[in-house]
């Protein structure tokens, strides 16, 4: 699977049908080393299209570099994308950060990289990609912990209905509301404001975000558990509709901070109410910016 | 380093040691040494109101002075006991010119009531007027709270926030925009029409929409009006011939309004004309297809059902525009492809069988409401549009009167019916006679107020000219019938306009109705009489009369489709359908819709001469505008900036004025530098949608921006 | 008269200016008497409140917040009404996962003609946050140090 991978993006940028592919791979100098990290790198020329890898470790939501103008600027872009990252290209072209007919979508079949997501995964082969590697049946991606054998054969992952995805949530939920709040001020006690989850998104590519307005300050930049609570709360409404769950915020914090469940909180209110979920449906208003005359609740008096 | 207002505030304070302080009465002025006070700080000017006793009996308004003396970037706090008065205003203009203020807190009543008013002022004196604010200290203090140090502690609070506000203020340009000097008038009853004439004698073009075949309103069914007996078509069918043939009016009748768009003095129109199968420049009218249709038995609405007309007919006699119309559902030749003796009979050959309806679109700049109104539905089975439910949960309102018989017994008829059996061109040439059986009937019965001030039916107002035209019903009877005998069922009898309680007085004592105190429990008809069971509560005896006709005096309510039409134009109604004015008191005819105006039943119920009179108002307001050289809009819209704008288009998407377009920011060259949305200041309304939607705070509003709402919240620290 | 130690909220109310506001007005050309504990701010319509006013409001040691406009269908602006529903009906889950108490974030639709309304809601919403207690869980969140 790996040779085709690397072959087809070989291929793609001999023939000039891009400049630039955006995937996993080593480092220049680790060669081939099985064990090295794993990094997202930009390929431009054919012959160090055998740097790309595809291993489980290969986190990343790639769609995140799109938004970067460096990357732009080198020139139509291939991307290799997991199911999970597919949606946030669907997201980003409805919101006009890019043209879908401009870049080349290379799926990547994935059975999960044991992740909190993996386990109600419904998209192991992407949708709306020029060209998927990799199949179901063969087996391709790496079991996650605990998975049974689906019906088509696949090792690894059941398939789930939408429910469970919130099942933790609604379980945190079910706890009285001063233990909530306890517990996040324990967890955003550790936030050290480096927006580290804030860079790895793919959604957040505002040029000058909220939180560096000063005129009003509006959130608090300080590390405290004022300036903390303002930005997570912000940073997860200002997200509404548009997360696709790819937890790369949750994977990327260095204080092992869980931002997924504050994002599936919103998921699932936009799930429930407006039948909407991020990246499933390139034709579906988002849900912040529309509105539905039917639009039914029970707290407004 | 960023510096809230609370760090401001203990900044300054630990400043002061080194300020000088000059202490004048109940001014402080601080002069810091080595600033000059004009360049960097605000220096705004905070008058609280008096308002002669409104506000001072209850809040400490020189204590509010003095706190607002010490607020960051007041330069000057003075009490004054009528602000919006000359003097009030002239101290206003004073301090102005001698502090060199940069801002205005007038702390007094709702800013809907004297924000222009102190805006005036301070243009006057130089100063923009987008940099006046105002607290509002009196509807949101003073009224409603008794308690003077709390409600003084609030007033300190809501001046805090408005001078928080004003040092955010920006100086503001209006904007012109361009003025369609026509207008529309929606319901062609008397005040329709009257609005029509003043603004078309006036020498504007005016549209006048009806959804019936003719103008005319109920009016053109009433017999004779109050309180002077005159003929109701008599007085009316000039003024309908004349809007008929008035060079500047537009008659679109059989029509109805389909889509609003635009906004004041720009409002495009789209208006349904329904198919009248009738070419109407070849008809005359004359009256050939009417007399010689099969279809004889289809219930008249102009007669309220007490007399039938054929499928092709002209509503009555008098109608402008005098050409008749095909009633699609009754006709042989549309339902079922026979007949067509309408067609052989026409002369001019004006009988289009395939006739559709169309659309047709009117640009105007100013559009007044005058839909009138229709009668309670009193039939315990058909519910009533109107009054809306208030809230969720709350039980719907019972509806009806079934205790009264309408609809089951067919001599219980309303007040517009019984104005049909009197009047000479009604289903019974003028005589009144029975529905049941054509005999005159000896003993007749109205009651008043059914439906009016009845709380368990939802229906809490009252109806205002029932008591005046069940008086003159019994007048107009007993003129008819001389022996007959009319007795009335009251609560109350209001009488307030000119002559209007000498004419009740007449009533009882010349023309002898029999007035009874009371109200009705229950009607049961016997042997082709109905008896009515009521009090006379006055001689505190229960009271049966056999009537040969009962008259029931319905509520007025809004007409049908008043509230879809309200929402198009963006008009506010009540819980019972009227729309609502603007000032009860001081705005009676416009509404919160800029240009749109109202008048007539539509608003509350009211008689003839007050719909004219509203009539002739919202004409002159119409009028109004179209003497001005341009129209101006309220500056305090949105502006994105487009250096930080990420071009997700969020704004485009929720702006509900379509106001916002997706631009391109290119180079010398034509490359393309950046995407952005941008508003159009032309079409923004101000709502400030964009604003909350926007990730990034890229778009903001004048007026009410970020900058100075977080200013206001986090003034109340 | 109030007990001399009676905790008095602080009640934050963003309205919107031509239905909640007038409607405000109109209670008090009525007379109609309140608590005086809230403070209003002014906006043009429901559909300019964004989230983050709210937060503030408990930033800034409020005990409980209030947002108001006309009801849908009557929106001055036709539609910022429903943008502003649709979003709260987002942000009130969001709430609810911090544990932040929905209890004190109240929502109401009230129209220009509705100052009774005006008047009860206020005085509900006082005493609800009175029995409440001054919000000390967010107070504590803003106050604690680094």
């Amino acid at each position: 699977m790996i040779a085709t991978l690397r072959e087809t993006c070989r291929q793609l940028l001999s023939d000039g049908k891009v400049d630039v592919v955006i995937g996993y791979g080593h480092d220049a100098a680790a060669d081939g080393a099985e064990d090295a990290p794993v990094y997202p790198v930009f390929i431009t020329k054919p012959e160090d299209a055998g740097r790309l890898v595809w291993n489980d470790r290969c986190h990343a939501n790639l769609a995140v570099y799109l938004k970067h103008e460096e990357i732009r600027s080198l020139g139509r872009a291939a991307i290799i994308v997991k199911g999970c990252d597919q949606r946030s290209l669907v997201v980003l072209e409805k919101e006009s950060q890019l043209d879908r007919s401009k870049i080349y979508v290379i799926g990547i079949a994935c059975d999960g990289l044991d992740r909190p997501k993996c386990r109600t995964c419904d998209v192991h082969e992407p949708r709306g990609a020029d060209v998927i590697i990799g199949h179901k049946a063969a087996g391709t991606g790496y079991p996650c912990a605990g998975g049974v054998p689906s019906a088509n054969g696949t090792q690894g992952l059941p398939d789930t209905l939408p429910d469970d995805r919130y099942a933790e949530l609604r379980a945190f939920l079910a706890r009285p509301s001063a233990e909530r709040l306890a517990y996040w001020r324990q967890e955003l006690a550790r936030c050290v404001k480096c927006y580290a989850c804030r860079q790895v998104c793919p959604m957040c590519y505002c040029r000058r975000c909220i939180v560096d307005k000063n005129r009003p300050q509006i959130i608090s930049t300080s590390a405290t558990l004022k300036g903390n609570f303002a930005w997570h709360i912000t940073r997860a409404f200002h997200l509404a509709g548009r997360c696709v769950g790819c937890e790369e915020c949750s994977r990327a914090c260095p204080m092992g901070i869980d931002l997924r469940l504050l994002n599936l909180s919103v998921a699932q209110a936009a799930e429930e109410n407006f039948a909407f979920r991020a990246g499933d449906d390139p034709a579906a208003e988002p849900v912040i910016g529309s509105y539905a005359i039917q639009d039914k609740e029970d707290f407004i008096r | 380093m960023i510096w809230s207002a609370a760090i401001y505030r203990r900044f300054a304070a630990a400043l002061r040691p080194f300020v000088n302080e000059e202490i004048t009465g109940k001014k402080k002025k601080a002069v810091i040494n080595h600033r000059s006070p004009k360049k960097n700080m605000a220096r705004i000017g905070v008058f609280v109101c008096w308002c002669g006793e409104n506000i001072a009996r209850t809040v400490d308004v020189e204590q509010v002075a003095s706190a607002a003396a010490e607020m960051p970037g007041v330069a000057c706090a003075m009490t004054c006991k009528y602000m919006c008065s000359e003097p009030g205003q002239a101290a206003i203009r004073h301090k102005i010119a001698e502090e060199h203020l940069t801002g205005v807190v007038v702390a007094s009543c709702s800013p809907h009531m004297h924000l222009r008013t102190f805006r005036k002022a301070a243009e006057k004196e130089g100063l923009n007027p987008y940099l006046v604010e105002m607290a509002n200290i009196r509807e949101h203090c003073s009224w409603v709270h008794q308690d003077r140090t709390q409600a003084t502690a609030k007033a300190i609070d809501l001046v805090a926030m408005a001078v928080a506000k004003t040092r955010n203020d920006q100086a503001l340009a209006p904007i012109t925009i361009p003025l369609t000097r026509r207008a529309m008038v929606i319901g062609g009853g008397v005040a329709g029409i009257q609005a029509a004439l003043d603004i078309a004698d006036a020498g504007y073009q005016v549209a006048l929409v009806e959804r019936e075949p003719s103008i005319g309103g109920k009016m053109a069914g009433l017999s004779e009006t109050f309180p002077t007996l005159d003929c109701s078509q008599c007085i009316l069918t000039p003024r309908m011939v004349e809007a008929g043939q008035h060079p500047n009016i537009t008659l679109h009748t059989y029509s109805e309004v389909e889509s609003v768009e635009g906004y004041v003095g720009n409002f495009r129109v789209k208006v349904r004309k329904k198919a009248r199968y009738i070419d109407m420049e070849k008809c005359t009218g004359c009256g050939q297809c009417w007399n010689h249709c099969p279809a004889k038995k289809n219930p008249s609405a102009f007669d309220y059902g007490l007399g039938q007309r054929t499928a092709i007919y002209i509503p009555f006699p008098q109608a402008v525009p005098a050409r008749p119309v095909i009633d699609a559902a009754a006709c042989l030749k549309l339902t079922k492809g026979k007949c067509g003796i309408c067609a052989k009979k026409c002369q001019a050959g004006a009988i289009r069988f395939d006739d559709e309806e169309r659309m047709v679109t009117e640009e105007v700049g100013a559009i007044v409401v005058a839909t009138g109104y229709k009668l309670y539905s009193i039939e315990k089975k058909t519910g009533t549009a109107y009054p809306l439910p208030t809230a969720a949960g709350t039980p719907l309102p019972l509806s009806g009167y079934g205790e009264y018989g309408y609809g089951r017994y067919a001599d219980v008829i309303d007040s517009l019916q019984f104005e049909r059996l009197l009047s000479a061109s009604g289903p019974t040439g003028g005589e009144v006679r029975r529905p049941s059986d054509g005999q005159v009937p000896k003993n007749v019965v109205f009651i008043s107020c059914v439906g009016s001030r009845d709380n368990a039916k939802g229906i809490a107002y009252c109806s205002k000219i029932c008591c005046m035209y069940t008086a003159k019903h019994t007048m107009l009877y007993k003129h008819k019938v001389h022996d007959g005998q009319a007795h009335v069922f009251y609560m109350d009898i209001r009488s307030g306009g000119k002559n209007y309680d000498e004419f009740v007085r007449r009533a009882i004592e010349q023309d002898g109705a029999h007035y009874l105190r009371g109200r009705v429990s229950k009607i049961v008809e016997q042997s082709g009489r109905l008896i009515v069971r009521g009090v006379d509560t006055l001689a505190g005896e229960a009271v049966t009369i056999e009537a040969d006709l009962v008259v029931l005096a319905a509520a007025m309510c809004p007409s049908d489709g008043a509230e879809t039409l309200a929402q198009k134009l963006n008009v506010g109604y009540d819980e019972n359908g009227f729309l609502s004015e603007s000032h009860p008191k001081l705005r009676p005819v416009e509404t919160n819709a800029a240009g749109v105006y109202v008048c007539g039943a539509c608003q509350g119920p009211k008689d003839i001469p007050e719909s004219v009179a509203q009539a002739t108002a919202c004409a002159g307001k119409t009028l109004v505008m179209f003497s001005r050289q341009q129209l101006t809009r309220e500056p305090e819209i949105a502006r994105v900036d487009e250096t930080n704008c990420a071009a997700c288009f969020a704004c485009v998407r929720a702006c509900p004025y379509t106001a916002i377009e997706r631009a391109e920011i290119r180079d010398r060259k034509g490359n393309l530098v950046k995407r952005t949305a941008r508003v159009n200041p032309g079409l923004c309304m101000g709502c400030g949608t964009c604003v909350a939607v926007c990730p990034s705070k890229s778009a903001d509003l004048a007026g009410f921006s970020e900058q100075q709402i977080y200013a206001m919240v986090e003034s109340l620290v | 008269m109030n007990e001399p130690q009676e905790f008095q909220p602080k009640i934050i109310a963003y309205v919107c200016n031509w239905c909640t506001y007038l409607g405000a007005d109109l209670a008090g050309t009525n007379r109609l008497e309140y608590p005086a504990n809230v403070r209003v701010i002014r906006l043009p319509c429901t559909g300019r409140i964004d989230f983050n006013l709210i937060v503030k409001a408990f930033e800034m040691g409020g005990d409980a917040v209030l947002v108001s406009g006309c009801h849908p269908g009557d929106c001055h602006y036709t539609a910022g009404n429903y943008h502003a529903r649709r979003r709260w009906m987002l942000f009130r889950p969001l709430l609810e996962a911090f544990g932040i108490e929905t209890e004190r974030v109240h929502f109401t639709w009230i129209s220009a003609a509705e100052g009774r309304k005006w008047q009860q809601v206020v005085a509900e919403l006082t005493e609800t946050t009175r029995k409440l207690g001054p919000y000390t869980g967010y107070r504590e969140i803003c106050e604690a140090k680094g």
